[in-house]
């Protein structure tokens, strides 16, 4: 019977990890791009940075709050979505720049 | 609502630009026809002249010695050419920043070198404030500008319905601020199509700064600033004791030592240079913009931007003489000789 529940628990687990997806922004031209995405909690944002400088990604969301720090060219960054909600993301070395994530 | 600045020379501009520069387009670097303004304090002529005496008025201290035009003056490149504030603040204190240029700062998103102000209202607020600078308590200020007849009349015309706040009295100090704009340079005239608005050396100092200098990197679009946040090198290793920046406001890594990009806009006015003062001469700062910093190696979180570009001093020298060309006329201001009684 044992057997069993950690059999299914485990098939609950590889399911769910399977069911998160990769939703990717690149920053490129000093732009998040695109510049607005939807995800689902569970799923992953994964930050590239096309430019040949450094780029930052962060959020003061209080239920998603993330700080990917010093971001160099040619590098990803992920981060998993905790809980539902709407927030902005902005790169802290450029201020100009601003993405919209809906996490449902 | 936005404040027209001469649209329709600005338009002739556009087609004059359109048809002189096909390989490139040039239109971010056209002055803009028109200043942001926040949807709660639109400019009016009334605002605007309010604004201008609490901007030169010294009874906004706790002292009655100094006023917004202290450290940011109009015969002074709208700094006071100090490295830091020295002996200006309230009894003699030092600030610990050099003062930086108002002009263009109602084009920019970020107010002060660390960005904690989102607005001019908000940064208006700040200096007066500050133990080292006015040392007015917000609620004596209020107090103050209440007791003043004259002042009275002027708010009631300029913000009807209002009352006197520190709230009202920052709205005003904004919008005399967002009149302190760029007047045209010999750059504004190349750029709109009269090619003989630069010197030779001039021109070969844009074309540096645009290419092999790596300058529009940081100081790009016409106000010369992409409003962002740097470590440029300037003190190597950790910066204990010294200045933080935009740490300061927030501890995000990537704010460890970094200040924001200042405007190149008469930049040969505002001297000295960098957050701190440190740089007396465009020679010398851009030598070390330019050449990766006054320290290459071992600066903690410094800019990927700061790389070597191996300039020569006669490039420098040329990129200088550039910089020299977006001075225009200074801004036509009345500084007040008497005040509201």
């Amino acid at each position: 019977m044992k057997k069993i529940i950690f059999g299914f628990v485990a098939l609950v687990l590889v399911n769910t990890v399977l069911a998160a997806k990769e939703v990717i922004v690149d920053q490129k031209n000093k732009t998040f791009i695109p510049h607005s995405v939807t995800l689902e909690v569970g799923d992953y944002l994964v930050f590239k940075n096309s430019d040949d400088f450094a780029h930052n990604a962060y959020t003061d969301d209080e239920a998603n709050e993330f700080d990917i720090g010093m971001q160099p060219p040619g590098v990803d960054k992920k981060v998993k979505m905790k809980a539902p909600g709407k927030f902005d993301v902005e790169c802290a070395i450029h201020p100009n720049m601003l993405l919209e994530v809906t996490v449902e | 609502m936005l404040v027209k600045i001469g649209l329709s020379s600005l338009l002739i501009a556009s087609v004059l630009f359109a048809t002189s520069a096909k390989d490139e387009d040039m239109s971010k670097w056209l002055r803009p026809s028109t200043v942001p303004q926040p949807k709660n304090n639109k400019l009016t002529k009334e605002r605007i002249e309010l604004g201008r005496y609490l901007y030169f008025d010294e009874r906004l201290s706790k002292s009655g010695k100094i006023s917004c035009a202290t450290c940011h003056h109009p015969h002074r490149g709208w700094t006071d050419l100090k490295p830091v504030a020295k002996a200006v603040g309230h009894a003699g204190r030092v600030g610990p920043r050099n003062s930086p240029t108002i002009l263009n700062a109602a084009y920019q998103k970020h107010q002060f070198w660390d960005g904690r102000a989102k607005s001019l209202e908000e940064q208006a607020l700040g200096p007066i404030e500050a133990d080292v600078e006015m040392n007015m308590p917000l609620d004596a200020l209020e107090k103050k500008i209440k007791s003043i007849k004259g002042y009275r009349e002027l708010f009631a015309k300029a913000y009807p319905g209002e009352k006197i706040t520190a709230k009202t009295i920052a709205k005003a100090i904004a919008s005399f601020e967002r009149t302190v704009v760029s007047t045209e340079s010999p750059f504004d005239k190349y750029i709109k199509g009269d090619k003989t608005a630069l010197t030779t050396q001039q021109k070969r100092g844009w074309k540096l700064f645009k290419g092999k200098g790596h300058c529009t990197d940081c100081h790009d679009n016409f106000n010369f600033t992409d409003g962002s946040f740097h470590n440029i090198g300037l003190h190597d290793g950790e910066l204990k004791g010294k200045e933080l920046g935009r740490y300061n406001v927030k501890p995000r890594k990537a704010w460890y030592g970094v200040f924001k990009t200042p405007t190149l806009r008469d930049v040969a006015k505002s001297y000295p240079y960098f957050h701190d003062g440190s740089v007396k001469t465009l020679t010398e700062a851009t030598a070390i913009c330019g050449n990766g910093g006054r320290f290459d190696r071992n600066v903690k979180n410094k800019s990927t931007y700061m790389k070597d570009r191996h300039l020569t001093k006669q490039e420098i020298t040329d990129i200088v003489a550039f910089m020299e060309a977006l001075s225009g006329p200074d801004v036509d201001v009345k500084i007040p000789t008497k005040f509201p009684q």
